[in-house]
């Protein structure tokens, strides 16, 4: 028997600003099995869109077998146990799909006429219940993947700067090695029996939300799920304990000489958790360094004084603490040293001095602009509402702004102060030959 | 419990109705023809201004598209560091770009901000100073971003391409130097800008949710009548001279993958055939199940990715294949992409994969017009094409329409695979 463990009716107005920006109301459910079902009715649309999110990233793997999580997004294509390929029969439909792995995630997305949303869950159900996996198939996709690390980390000018700095931010914690993996021969190597095991230990209804954003009742897609996904049973999820970072009291350089056209400053800064307190202030933080032409970076390190010929800032947003990153592509004539002196001093004056408050005011505006933009795609929409709920509650897509909203320019300064120091940094000297 | 059937797909139900979105049209004082789009349920607003101010119009290469972004650096009233200030405290998003064809210069603000964003787009448009200062920042970043942009094989593999289908003195083939940088002046800038970016070259798209004031609070800041008024100059004319060379290869050292483009010129979507090679490009490489894909990443894993594309351009159109494949592989890639043109045209395409593309392309149909931002870029494109608004409509009965033997006849006569050039970027080991 199934039944549903708790309904909430997340919907609220508000109307304390008499703000005309409506709530996203999500309707809750939780099978037997342990699967979240989160839905939103969109009624101005005619597509479905359904996102199942796993809790699997590549911080989950071994540190001798790193790449799985991303290799395994592959396989998930290569047909199940009652479909011999996954995109046939979805396409038929007139539907759409990818995926992504990240260090927490990996993350499934498809969209499709909302009339054909039982192929959306004959497809992800089945795939959940088992795979079709053959050595020939395990071979195949292992060479898409090598081709595809070649043409992202090797093939590309600077294409490996981000593994190199994350093996420099991160020493104990499983960041340090990238979604891809940390060395391409842990791919090459894996097995039939490994990559089998992997999907029992982590592909489980108890370690997955399904989310569907579209013109359909909350009510019908609860019986769709109990349906499709309500006879997959629990399956013991493997979780060891993350090995977190410990504090990082030295500044930590590294530099590489490669071919490519002019050199380029890369910074990490360690900072706090996408649950952590500070959060919404870190992320303001990065927004004035570099959201938009107006911000700091841009408008005095390559306009005013032009040093870099682009510059960028932003935070890697993990479950776990991430980084706040800043790297920039040092102007014709500039020395490597002039840069970091002129970035340093930039950067220092978040420290030293107190955010105006319309500075401030100016990054808040524009994130509620973008949350506001971005509930224009059902997508958007269906990806936010399964991260928060990962991160523990959906309804923090509604509610999340108000916790920018409340940041402070004291609030900024002591964060800044703790981020941007120079014993929490790496820095990574790419140097052209 | 019962368990559901897994054995065999749900009933698919066909994608039978779609509405073409129709604007309603009008005219600013000036005579600027604009259209209004009522889209989505966020109270938004995107404006898009459509010159036909593309790399086509310019007197040397590079002004279309320095005049293009170098609009908010700076106007009659504000400056380049005001401009990019006011529009990020209201959360507003300005964006320019710059094609072969078209310019167009897109403002996305919430509907509360419109007044204050839109007086800032009219300044942007109509009274660009171009200063001097802003200007040498500008070509000495765009000189490094030049660089790099050249230091990838993709980017070699098509320019090279390009080059070779259309000739190195036509605008869609002719490929940017380093010193182009250089040779263009401020004063380039201002010219071009008061040639091309008036009323008359101007047309007007808006969507989102829309006011019963939106119409005049555009009116009264981008009606203006007192805009540009001088003669307007003579639209060039280019011939296609394609090179005599086949195959181009630029080599590149220490190139673990080479990029890879194989096409030639076909047409643009006022060809009566353009529709029906849709389908015919679709079932080759335009989707992720496609042949394409499916040979040469799914069944030998040479390439993370391989697609086809009809690119429709203003004045003309062409057919290509891009990819990025191993440089061990190479060779065989390209034998085995040539293998399955020559398929196509040798087998009659089987029911079956061809209504599983109808049934993708008529999905597709849909997410062109799933939310305003979708809608509004689907709709420029049609404007930038001058194609009509049923466009979409007349390519669902297309697909619909078409048989296997057609497919057959369209690959024969136009995917001719020694008639198709090939540009490789990389190292190629045959």
């Amino acid at each position: 028997m199934l039944f549903i463990i708790f309904v909430v009716e997340l919907y609220k107005f508000v109307d304390q600003f008499k703000k005309q920006n409506f709530m996203i109301k999500i309707t809750k459910y939780t099978l037997d099995n342990g699967l979240t079902i989160l839905i939103h009715k969109d009624k101005s649309t005619p597509i479905a869109t359904v996102n199942l999110l796993y809790n699997i990233g590549s911080k989950h793997e071994e540190p001798h077998r790193t790449g799985f999580a991303h290799l395994f997004e592959h396989l998930m294509f290569e047909g199940s146990v009652n479909i011999p390929a996954y995109d046939t029969p979805l396409q038929k439909a007139g539907g759409e799909n990818n995926a992504f792995t990240s260090t927490d995630i990996t993350n499934y997305y498809l969209t499709l006429p909302i009339q054909n949303l039982d192929t959306a869950f004959w497809l992800e159900s089945d795939r959940m219940l088992g795979l079709n996996l053959t050595q020939e198939k395990l071979d195949i996709q292992k060479n898409v993947v090598i081709e595809e690390y070649n043409q992202r980390y090797i093939n590309q000018p600077y294409g490996d700067a981000m593994l190199l700095l994350r093996s420099l931010a991160y020493k104990k914690h499983p960041y340090k090695w990238p979604t891809i993996g940390k060395d391409i021969s842990h791919i090459k190597n894996a097995t039939l029996n490994e990559v089998e095991n992997f999907f029992y230990h982590h592909y489980a209804p108890n370690n997955a939300i399904l989310t569907v954003v579209g013109n359909i009742e909350p009510e019908k897609v609860y019986e769709l799920a109990e349906k499709w996904f309500g006879p997959i049973p629990k399956r013991e999820v493997a979780r060891k304990e993350i090995t977190q970072e410990p504090e990082q009291n030295s500044p930590r350089t590294d530099e590489v000489e490669r071919e490519v056209p002019h050199n380029v400053l890369y910074k990490a800064y360690r900072m706090v958790s996408r649950n952590h307190p500070d959060f919404p202030a870190s992320d303001l933080i990065s927004d004035l360094l570099s959201n938009g032409k107006s911000a700091r970076l841009y408008q005095k390190l390559v306009k005013e004084s032009p040093v870099f010929s682009n510059i960028d800032a932003y935070i890697t947003g993990d479950t776990d603490p991430g980084l706040l990153l800043v790297h920039g592509a040092i102007s014709e004539g500039v020395t490597m040293e002039e840069a970091e002196t002129a970035l340093n001093n930039e950067l220092a004056k978040l420290t030293l001095q107190t955010v105006e408050d319309e500075e401030l005011q100016k990054v808040k505006n524009k994130f509620e602009a973008v949350h506001e933009f971005s509930k224009t795609s059902a997508l958007h929409k269906a990806m936010n509402m399964s991260f928060y709920e990962l991160l523990g509650d959906a309804e923090r897509i509604n509610t999340e702004i108000e916790k920018y909203r409340a940041v402070t320019p004291r609030e900024i300064n002591r964060v800044s102060k703790e981020i941007l120091n120079k014993n929490n940094c790496s820095t990574l000297y790419y140097h052209k030959k | 419990m019962t368990h559901p059937d897994r054995t065999k797909q749900p009933e698919i139900k066909a994608i039978d109705t779609f509405q073409s979105v129709y604007a309603d049209k009008t005219q600013l004082s000036n005579d600027i023809p604009i259209r209004l789009i009522q889209s989505g349920t966020e109270d938004i607003v995107k404006i898009d201004l459509l010159f036909r101010a593309g790399n086509w119009y310019q007197p040397k290469p590079l002004v279309a598209e320095a005049t293009n972004e170098m609009l908010p650096e700076g106007t009659k009233t504000w400056t380049s560091a005001q401009i990019a200030n006011k529009l990020d405290y209201y959360g507003a998003f300005l964006q320019t770009n710059a094609n072969n064809d078209v310019a167009v210069v897109t403002l996305l603000t919430l509907n509360k901000h419109l007044n204050k964003t839109l007086s800032l787009l009219a300044e942007i448009v109509q009274n660009p100073i171009f200063p001097e200062d802003e200007f040498q920042t500008y070509i000495r970043n765009k000189k490094q971003h030049f660089l790099l942009e050249r230091s990838k094989v993709n980017s070699q593999s098509r320019i090279k391409f390009r080059e070779a289908l259309f000739g190195p003195n036509h605008p869609y083939g002719k490929i940017l130097v380093l010193e182009d940088h250089d040779n263009i002046t401020t004063e380039d800038l201002q010219n071009f800008h008061s040639s091309y970016y008036r009323p008359k070259n101007c047309e007007i798209l808006v969507t989102g949710n829309l006011k019963s004031d939106t119409v005049n609070q555009i009116d009264h800041y981008l009606g203006n009548t007192e805009w540009k008024k001088n003669e307007y100059p003579e639209i060039p004319t280019f011939k296609i001279q394609p090179t005599s060379q086949q195959e181009i290869f630029t080599p590149k050292e220490d190139a673990v993958q080479s990029a890879l483009r194989m096409g030639k010129v076909l047409f643009n979507q006022h060809h009566p055939d353009f529709m029906e090679m849709q389908v015919v490009n679709t079932i080759l490489g335009g989707y992720f199940g496609s042949r394409l894909m499916k040979t040469i990443r799914e069944e030998k894993g040479y390439t993370y990715g391989i697609s086809s594309l009809l690119i429709p351009l203003v004045h003309a159109g062409y057919f290509v294949i891009v990819s990025e494949v191993g440089a061990k592989v190479c060779g065989k890639a390209i034998e085995a992409i040539q293998q399955e043109i020559r398929r196509f045209k040798e087998e009659k395409t089987d029911e079956e994969e061809l209504n599983m593309v109808k049934n993708y392309m008529r999905g597709e149909i849909l997410r062109y017009y799933d939310g305003p931002l979708p809608t509004a870029s689907t709709y420029l494109r049609l404007m930038e094409h001058n194609l009509s608004e049923d466009y979409h409509k007349l390519m669902l009965q297309t697909i619909n329409d078409i048989q296997p033997e057609r497919i057959r006849e369209l690959a024969e006569q136009y995917l001719q695979e020694e008639n198709m050039k090939i540009s490789i970027a990389g190292q190629c080991e045959k």
